[in-house]
C-alpha cells in the first residue's frame, strides 16, 4: 500500500510537472512576443499545477520549485512592461482578475514585487495587502508555499532602516508588522496541518509538518536580518509577538521548534535583555514540550556569549540573568507537573553550567541550583531512569570539571544532598568521577572533615550494599572500583602527623565499617600510608616533648595497624595478613619496639602454622619471613631465638626437598648480621648449610629412586656457592652513581660480605674439605649415566668454577685461602 | 426576426431599386459600442442614452437610370421589446417619426435631415439570455475570453427605420441599430450588505460586501468571518448571477445564469478565520440590473457565496445587488488597496 | 640498537595512586622493544598499561602481585646478551649482591635484573651486570628509606649496553648512564 502510494506520487509529480512545463513554455512564448493577455493565462494555467493535494510536502517542494523559477521570468516581464509604459496599478488589478485563488494570489505576489518596486505606492501598503490577501488559502501546503512565496519575493523590498524603500510613510515597524503578520499566519497553517487528516496517519503527518518547519522559522530568520530591527525593537514588539503567536498555538511541535528558533536566530545579547519576557513563555507552553532541551540550549549560548567577552559580563549581573533563569526553571517545573526526572535533572545540569561559567566565583549560585535539584529530586524517591541518571552524573561533575577540585564541590552544601538522591549503581559512577577528579588534578584532601565529607560522598564505594557481587563483569567492576579507592587514599595527605593521624583514623573507620570484600583493596594503602607516617614521626630533631608525643602517636598507630590488618582474618586473606604484619614489624623494629616488632612476627607466624596451606604460597611465605627476620635487629636474644628457631623449623617442614634446602640455606644468613653488633654464629651458619645438605642428598636419593632427572643437582652447586660465598672474602666494586659530584661515577670498593674472614682457622679448613668434597660429587652426579644431561646444571656449575678460579686468582688472602681447592 | 433583411443582398433574388444610407450627424466622434448579432458576427453600432437629440441624414439614391414613385418618405426611431417566448412580435415602447418627403418621385440621389430632439430613451438596450447558443468554457480560468457572452435575441433594442412608401410595389424598408445606455450618478445610500448565516452547530459564518450597489467597473470588497467551522470546507467561491424573469403571473418565465465564478477562499479554514474578497468586476458582461421594464421583464443580479465542503455539498448564500452604470467619464480609479 | 626498559615495583594501588606524571609523558609507545618487569605491578591495570608502552612484556612475579602466575624468574636472550630477571624476596639477604652474583651464575645470565630494595643500583660484576631499577613510583619500602622514583633504560647495541637510569629527584627527572662492554660470553669460554 505504501509503496503504491510513493508510486503514485511519483505519477503525479510527474503528471504535475509536465502540466506546468507545458504551460511555462506558453507563458515563455507569449513573454518573447510581449503578448500580456497570454503571458497571464498561460502562467495562470501553470500555477493552476500547484493546486494539487496529492502531493507529500516533499514532492509539493519540487513542484513549487519549478514555478518558482518560472516566476522569476514572469516578473522580470512584468518589470519590463511597465517599463514599456504599461501602468504597473492596472497590471496589478489584471492579475486579480483570475478565477481561481491559488494562481491569483501567486501572480498578485509576483506583481506586487513590481509595484513595490516601482515605487508608485508605499511599500508597506502593497505589503500589507499582499499579505492579507493571501488568507484566501486556508489549506495548510498550499498556505504554507504561497506565503513562504511571498517572504522570498518581498524579502529585498521591505522598509528597514537604509533601504531604498523606507521612507517618511514606510517604516521599520511595517516592515516587521508584515513579517510578523506573515510568520503569524504561516504558524497557524502549519499547525493545522496537525488536524487534518485521518487520525491513523498522524505520524506520517507529523514527519511531514516536521519537514516544513524551516518554512515557517525562515520568517523569524529575517526578522533577525531586519536592520531596524534594535534591541528596543525587538523588546517591544518582535518578541512579544511571536512568543504571543507561540504561546497560543498549543501545538507541541511548533513551540519547541519555534522556541528554539528564536533562540538560535536573535542576537545573545537580545535574550540577555529581554529574558524575563522570553522566560515567561516557557511555563505557558504545552506540558509536552521538550523545554529542557530548549533552556538548555539557551543557556548554553549565553554561557558561551559571557565567556565570548569579558565586557558582556557586567551585563549579566545586571539583569541578574541566574536569578531569573533560577526562578524561570522553577516555574517551569511548576507548571509542568509530569515533567519527567530526566528534564528536571537536565535543566538544572544546564543551569549549573551556566551559572559556572557565568559566576564562577559565585558558588552560592552552583549551591542554589543544587538546592533546588534536591528539593524536586527528593519527591520522587531514588531514581531509576537512565537517562535522568546519566544527567544527574553530568550536573554533579559539572563543578568538578569547572574547578578542577573537589574541595570546592565540598563547599557546596546542597552537593551530598543530590548525591543522596542517586541510586547505588549512579552513586558509585559518581564516586569514581569524584575520585578520577582528585586523581587528575592532584587534589589534597587535607583534614579530616573533609575526609568524612568525601566518604560520605562516596559511600557507594566504601559500603557493602545489599545487592551481592554476582557476575565476573561486576567482579571486574568491583576491583577496579576499589583499586580506585585505594588510590584515592594516598590523597588525604596532611604533614603536620597529628592531622594526619587524625584522617587515618577516620578512614579506617570507614574502611572497615565498608564490608569485608573490600578489604584486601583498602587495607593495604591505609597500612603504608600509616607507616609512612610512623616514618614521618621518626624524623626530625624534634625536642624531647615532642619525641615522646610522636612516640605516643607511633604507639597509636601500630595498634591501629594492628587492628586493620586483624580486620583482613575475616576476609580471609591470610597471605596479604602476613606480608602486612611483616612489614609492621619492620617497622617497629626501626621504632626500637621490641614487643610491638614480636607482637607482630608473632601473628605472622600463626598466620603461617593456620591459615596458609598453600605449598608454594607456603615457600614464598617462609622467604618474606626469612628475609625479614634476617634484617631484624631490634630483638634480644631470647626472642630472636624463638622466632629464628621457628623459621628454621618452618623451613625443613615445606613440602618439597628443594624447597626445603633452600629455605634452610637461606636460614643460615639468620646466624650473621651485617653490622659489628649484630649476631655472629659462624657454626650454626654452617650448621644450616650442613643440614641443607643433608636435605639435598635425601632429595637426590628419592630423584634417583624415582629415576627422576638430576634435578637436585642444582641445588648442590647452590649449596657449594653458599660455601663458597660464606668462605670467601669478597671485594668487588659497586657502582652507585652519584649527582652531587659532578654527575660522574663514583667507585666505591668496600669488603661486605666478610664474615668468613672471621672464622677459625680450623672450621675453615672443615669448609675447604666440604667444598671440596661437594665439588667432586657434583662432578660425579652430572657424569653419572642416569642423569639426564642438564644444561642450565651444566652452566651453573661452570659458572661457579669459574668464580672459584676468579678467586684464586685474585692474589693476596683470598688466593691463599683458595690454594687448597682444586677447582 | 429577419431584422437585418434589408441588407440583405447575398440573396439577389430581389434587386433593390434604391440604396438608402442613414448617416448620424456625429457618426465620426461617437462611441460605437459592439453587438453580437444573431449570426455571431459582432458589429459596431453608435452609442446614445437618454434625452439625446439624435440628428442626422438620410440619403435616397436611385439605382442608376430608374426613377422611385412613392407616396411619402418617413423615418421612424422605435424603441421596442422582445419576449423570447413569443419572438418576431416587437412591442414598441417608443416610436417617433418624421416625416421626410410629401409623395412624389426621386430621379437622383436626394438627402433628407432629420432630428429627434431630446428623445426619451428609458431603457437601456439588453440582450437577454439565449440558452441556445449560450458558450460557457469552464477551463478559461481567468475569464479573460468572455466566452460566455451571449448571442441572444434582444430584449430591448433601438433601431432607426426609414421607409419609403410604394403603392404596389412594396415600401422600400432601411433598419438602423444603434445601442442606448443610461448613466447613473453615483447612489446617494449604498449601506453595505452584512449577515451571518449559518447551519446550527456546523457552519456559522459572517460575510459584508462593502456596498449594495455597485457600477459596472466597480470592484467588490468583503470578508467573510467564519463563527464555527464543523464541516471540512474544500473551498468557497462567490458567483454572480443573472436573473432574468419574463412576463408576469402564470407566464412569468426565470432565467438564471452564473456569469462569474470567482475562488475566494483554498482549503478548510478555522474559527476565527476572516477571508477577504476583491472581485472586479470589469472582467465581466454585466448590464446595470432593470426593474421591471414596462411591466415586460426584469433583470436582477446577485452574489452567491458557496461553500463547498470535502464531500461536494454545496452551502450558499444569495445577496441581491443593484447593478448601475455610472458615466465612463466619472469612474473614478478604483484604488485596489 | 635496542632499547629495554627494565621497571618494577610500582605497587600501585596499595603504595602509590599512580606512575608519576613525567615518567608516564616519557614511557610513550613505540620506543622501546622489550620491558623486563621486577614485578609487585601489582593488578592488572598497570599490566595493560605496560603492555601499551610494549607489547614484549616479561615480568617476574612479585610477592604483592595479584597474578600469581608470573614466574619466579625468567631469563630472555636479547641480541648478544642474556639477561634474567627476579623480584629478589627470594634472594636473602634482601639485595645482597653475594647472594645475587649466585643467582646470575645459576641462571647463567650477562645482566641480572631485581627489584625488591627499591633503590635503584647496578653493580659491575665479574664481567656482568646486576641492575636494580629501582621502583617506578618510588614506593614506600621498609629497606630503604625516602625512595625516589626510579626507572631503567637499556641500549644494548652489540656487545654494549649503556644502562641509564632515571630517576625523580624533587619533581625533576635526572638522567645517568653506565656504560658495560661484555669481553666474553661467560658460560661458554670460562677464564
Amino acid at each position: 500500500m505504501i509503496a503504491d502510494g510513493i508510486e503514485d506520487e511519483e505519477k503525479w509529480l510527474s503528471a504535475a510537472s509536465a502540466g506546468l512545463q507545458q504551460n511555462a513554455f506558453y507563458m515563455h512564448r507569449a513573454l518573447d512576443s510581449n503578448n500580456l493577455k497570454d503571458a497571464l493565462k498561460y502562467s495562470a494555467q501553470m500555477l493552476s499545477e500547484l493546486r494539487t493535494s496529492r502531493l507529500s510536502p516533499h514532492k509539493y517542494y519540487v513542484l513549487y520549485m519549478r514555478a518558482f523559477d518560472e516566476l522569476r521570468k514572469l516578473e522580470i516581464f512584468f518589470y519590463e512592461e511597465t517599463k514599456r509604459g504599461c501602468s504597473i496599478i492596472e497590471l496589478y488589478e489584471l492579475v486579480q482578475h483570475a478565477g481561481n485563488i491559488l494562481p491569483r494570489l501567486y501572480l498578485l505576489c509576483t506583481a506586487g514585487s513590481v509595484y513595490i518596486k516601482s515605487k508608485e505606492a508605499p511599500a508597506k501598503d502593497i505589503l500589507k495587502d499582499l499579505v492579507e490577501m493571501c488568507r484566501g488559502i486556508q489549506h495548510p501546503l498550499r498556505g504554507l508555499f504561497l506565503r513562504s512565496y511571498l517572504s522570498q519575493v518581498s524579502r529585498d523590498k521591505l522598509p528597514d532602516i537604509g533601504s531604498e524603500y523606507e521612507g517618511d510613510d514606510d517604516t521599520v515597524m511595517d516592515a516587521v508588522d508584515f513579517v510578523l503578520q506573515n510568520f503569524t499566519e504561516m504558524n497557524k497553517l502549519w499547525v493545522r496541518m496537525r488536524y487534518q487528516g485521518p487520525a491513523r496517519e498522524k505520524d506520517r503527518r507529523e514527519k511531514e509538518r516536521s519537514e516544513l518547519r524551516d518554512l515557517v522559522g525562515k520568517n523569524l530568520h529575517v526578522l533577525s536580518q531586519i536592520e531596524g530591527v534594535d534591541l528596543d525593537m525587538y523588546r517591544d514588539t518582535v518578541l512579544p509577538r511571536v512568543l504571543e503567536q507561540v504561546v497560543n498555538c498549543k501545538d507541541e511541535l511548533a513551540q519547541y521548534y519555534l522556541m528554539d528558533c528564536i533562540i538560535q536566530v536573535f542576537p545573545d545579547e537580545f535574550h540577555l535583555q529581554t529574558l524575563d519576557v522570553l522566560l515567561g513563555a516557557f511555563p505557558q507552553l504545552q506540558p509536552s514540550v521538550d523545554i529542557k532541551t530548549v533552556l538548555s540550549s539557551l543557556m548554553e549560548r549565553l554561557s558561551n556569549y559571557a565567556a565570548s567577552s569579558g565586557e558582556v559580563l557586567p551585563q549579566f549581573l545586571q539583569v541578574d540573568a541566574f536569578s531569573k533563569l533560577n526562578n524561570a526553571i522553577g516555574k517551569v517545573i511548576e507548571a509542568q507537573a509530569d515533567m519527567p526526572v530526566l528534564a528536571v535533572v537536565t535543566l538544572y545540569s544546564s543551569l549549573l553550567t551556566f551559572t559556572l561559567h557565568v559566576h564562577p566565583d559565585r558558588l552560592d549560585y552552583a549551591d542554589q541550583v543544587l538546592g533546588s535539584c534536591f528539593n524536586k529530586l527528593s519527591g520522587v524517591g531514588k531514581l531509576d531512569d537512565s537517562q535522568a541518571t546519566k544527567q544527574i552524573v553530568a550536573l554533579l561533575s559539572a563543578p568538578l570539571d569547572k574547578y578542577n577540585n573537589v574541595m570546592t564541590a565540598l563547599k557546596l552544601s546542597n552537593y551530598p544532598r543530590v548525591m543522596e538522591c542517586l541510586d547505588i549503581e549512579t552513586n558509585k559512577v559518581m564516586a569514581k568521577i569524584i575520585i578520577q577528579n582528585i586523581m587528575k588534578n592532584s587534589t589534597y584532601i587535607s583534614n579530616g572533615d573533609k575526609v568524612e565529607a568525601l566518604f560520605g560522598l562516596i559511600r557507594g564505594l566504601i559500603k557493602d550494599t545489599d545487592d551481592a557481587v554476582c557476575n565476573e563483569d561486576d567482579e571486574e567492576e568491583f576491583k577496579e572500583d576499589q583499586n580506585a579507592v585505594a588510590r584515592l587514599i594516598y590523597m588525604l595527605h596532611h604533614d603536620d602527623p597529628e592531622e594526619m593521624f587524625k584522617i587515618i583514623t577516620i578512614v579506617q573507620k570507614h574502611i572497615l565499617a565498608g564490608g569485608v570484600k573490600r578489604l584486601p583493596f583498602t587495607v593495604p594503602p591505609l597500612v603504608f600510608t600509616a607507616l609512612k607516617l610512623i616514618r614521618a614521626l621518626q624524623n626530625g630533631d624534634a625536642s624531647k616533648a615532642e619525641e615522646a608525643a610522636a612516640a605516643a602517636t607511633r604507639k597509636k598507630i601500630f595498634q591501629l595497624l594492628n587492628q586493620l590488618i586483624e580486620a583482613l582474618s575475616n576476609v580471609p586473606a591470610p597471605e596479604l595478613a602476613l606480608r602486612l604484619y611483616l612489614q609492621c614489624a619492620e617497622a617497629a623494629n626501626d621504632s626500637d619496639l621490641e614487643p610491638v616488632a614480636c607482637e607482630f612476627f608473632t601473628q605472622a607466624y600463626i598466620l603461617y602454622e593456620e591459615e596458609i596451606s598453600d605449598s608454594r604460597e607456603q615457600v614464598t611465605a617462609l622467604q618474606l619471613i626469612i628475609g625479614t627476620l634476617q634484617r631484624m635487629h631490634v630483638f634480644g636474644v631470647e626472642n630472636r631465638d624463638t622466632l629464628t628457631h621457628k623459621a628454621t623449623g618452618y623451613s625443613a617442614k615445606l613440602l618439597k626437598k628443594p624447597d626445603q634446602c633452600r629455605a634452610v640455606y637461606s636460614c643460615s644468613h639468620l646466624f650473621w648480621a651485617d653490622d659489628q653488633d649484630g649476631v655472629r654464629d659462624g657454626e650454626r651458619v654452617l650448621l644450616c648449610l650442613k643440614r641443607a645438605l643433608k636435605i639435598a642428598n635425601a632429595a637426590q636419593q628419592m630423584a634417583n629412586a624415582t629415576r627422576g632427572s638430576g634435578g637436585s643437582v642444582i641445588l648442590f652447586i647452590e649449596i657449594l656457592n653458599k660455601y663458597v660465598s660464606s668462605f670467601t672474602f669478597v671485594e668487588y666494586c659497586t657502582v652507585r652513581f652519584s649527582y652531587e659530584n659532578q654527575g660522574s661515577i663514583m667507585t666505591r670498593c668496600g669488603s661486605k660480605f666478610r664474615y668468613l674472614y672471621f672464622f677459625e682457622k680450623g672450621n675453615t679448613q672443615i669448609t675447604v674439605n666440604t667444598i671440596q668434597d661437594l665439588m667432586e660429587l657434583i662432578t660425579t652426579e652430572m657424569r653419572s649415566d642416569n642423569a639426564a644431561t642438564d644444561p642450565a646444571a651444566e652452566a651453573f656449575f661452570a659458572n661457579t668454577l669459574r668464580y672459584i678460579q676468579f678467586q684464586k686468582q685474585k692474589g693476596g688472602a683470598v688466593s691463599e685461602k683458595y690454594e687448597p681447592v682444586k677447582a | 426576426m429577419e431584422l437585418t433583411m434589408s441588407i440583405n443582398y447575398l440573396l439577389g433574388a430581389f434587386k433593390p431599386a434604391c440604396h438608402i444610407s442613414i448617416t448620424f450627424a456625429d457618426e465620426k466622434n461617437r462611441k460605437k459600442v459592439p453587438i453580437k448579432k444573431e449570426n455571431g458576427q459582432t458589429v459596431m453600432v453608435p452609442l446614445f442614452q437618454s434625452q439625446e437629440n439624435i440628428v442626422g441624414k438620410i440619403s435616397v439614391e436611385p439605382v442608376q437610370g430608374k426613377k422611385i414613385e412613392h407616396n411619402g418618405i418617413k423615418v421612424e426611431l422605435l424603441g421596442q421589446i422582445e419576449m423570447y417566448f413569443d419572438r418576431g412580435n416587437f412591442y414598441d415602447f417608443t416610436s417617433l417619426v418624421r416625416e421626410l418627403d410629401v409623395p412624389g418621385e426621386i430621379y437622383e440621389r436626394k438627402t433628407y435631415p432629420f432630428e429627434f430632439s431630446t428623445v426619451e430613451m428609458p431603457y437601456e438596450t439588453y440582450n437577454g439570455v439565449n440558452v441556445r447558443l449560450r458558450i460557457d468554457d469552464p477551463e478559461d480560468p481567468l475569464n479573460l475570453l468572455n466566452n460566455t457572452a451571449q448571442c441572444g435575441a434582444t430584449l430591448t433594442g433601438y433601431v432607426l427605420k426609414v421607409t419609403i412608401s410604394r403603392g404596389y410595389a412594396g415600401s422600400i424598408v432601411e433598419y438602423h441599430d444603434f445601442v442606448v445606455r443610461n448613466y447613473s450618478p453615483p447612489p446617494s445610500i449604498n449601506n453595505s450588505i452584512k449577515m451571518e448565516v449559518g447551519i446550527e452547530d456546523c457552519l456559522h459564518i459572517e460575510f459584508e460586501y462593502n456596498k449594495s450597489k455597485y457600477h459596472l467597473k466597480d470592484v467588490i470588497i468583503g470578508k467573510i468571518y467564519f463563527l464555527l467551522v464543523r464541516i471540512k470546507i474544500k473551498n468557497m467561491d462567490l458567483e454572480i448571477r443573472r436573473r432574468e424573469s419574463t412576463g408576469s403571473g402564470a407566464n412569468t418565465h426565470v432565467e438564471t445564469e452564473t456569469l462569474a465564478k470567482f475562488e475566494l477562499m483554498d482549503g478548510a479554514p478555522v474559527r476565527g478565520e476572516s477571508i477577504p474578497i476583491r472581485l472586479f468586476l470589469s472582467p465581466y458582461d454585466l448590464t446595470p440590473t432593470h426593474r421591471n421594464i414596462n411591466n415586460k421583464f426584469s433583470v436582477k443580479y446577485y452574489l452567491n457565496l458557496v461553500l463547498v465542503d470535502e464531500e461536494d455539498r454545496r452551502y450558499f448564500k444569495q445577496q441581491e445587488i443593484m447593478l448601475y452604470r455610472l458615466a465612463e467619464n466619472s469612474t473614478s480609479a478604483v484604488s485596489m488597496l | 640498537m635496542v632499547l629495554v626498559l627494565a621497571i618494577g615495583d610500582l605497587h600501585i594501588p596499595h603504595r602509590a595512586p599512580d606512575l608519576p606524571a613525567k615518567f608516564k609523558s616519557m614511557l610513550v609507545p613505540g620506543k622501546i622493544q622489550h620491558i623486563i618487569c621486577t614485578g609487585n605491578l601489582c593488578i592488572k591495570e598497570v599490566h595493560d598499561y605496560l603492555k601499551t608502552i610494549c607489547p614484549d612484556l616479561h615480568i617476574a612475579r612479585g610477592e604483592y602481585d595479584e597474578e600469581t602466575r608470573y614466574p619466579e624468574t625468567k631469563t630472555i636472550s636479547i641480541g648478544q646478551f642474556k639477561l634474567g630477571l627476579c623480584h629478589g624476596h627470594q634472594v636473602v639477604p634482601w639485595g645482597d649482591l653475594d647472594s645475587l652474583a649466585m643467582l646470575q651464575r645459576q641462571l647463567d645470565v650477562d645482566i641480572l635484573v631485581t627489584g625488591h630494595t627499591h633503590q635503584f643500583t647496578a653493580y659491575k660484576h665479574e664481567g656482568g651486570v646486576v641492575i636494580n631499577p629501582g621502583s617506578a613510583t618510588g614506593a614506600y619500602s621498609s629497606i630503604t628509606y625516602d625512595v625516589n622514583p626510579s626507572f631503567v633504560l637499556m641500549d644494548i647495541d652489540g656487545l654494549r649496553v649503556v644502562v641509564y637510569v632515571y630517576e625523580l629527584i624533587d619533581g625533576e627527572v635526572k638522567v645517568d648512564k653506565i656504560d658495560f662492554k661484555k669481553t666474553t660470553a661467560p658460560s661458554h669460554s670460562p677464564h
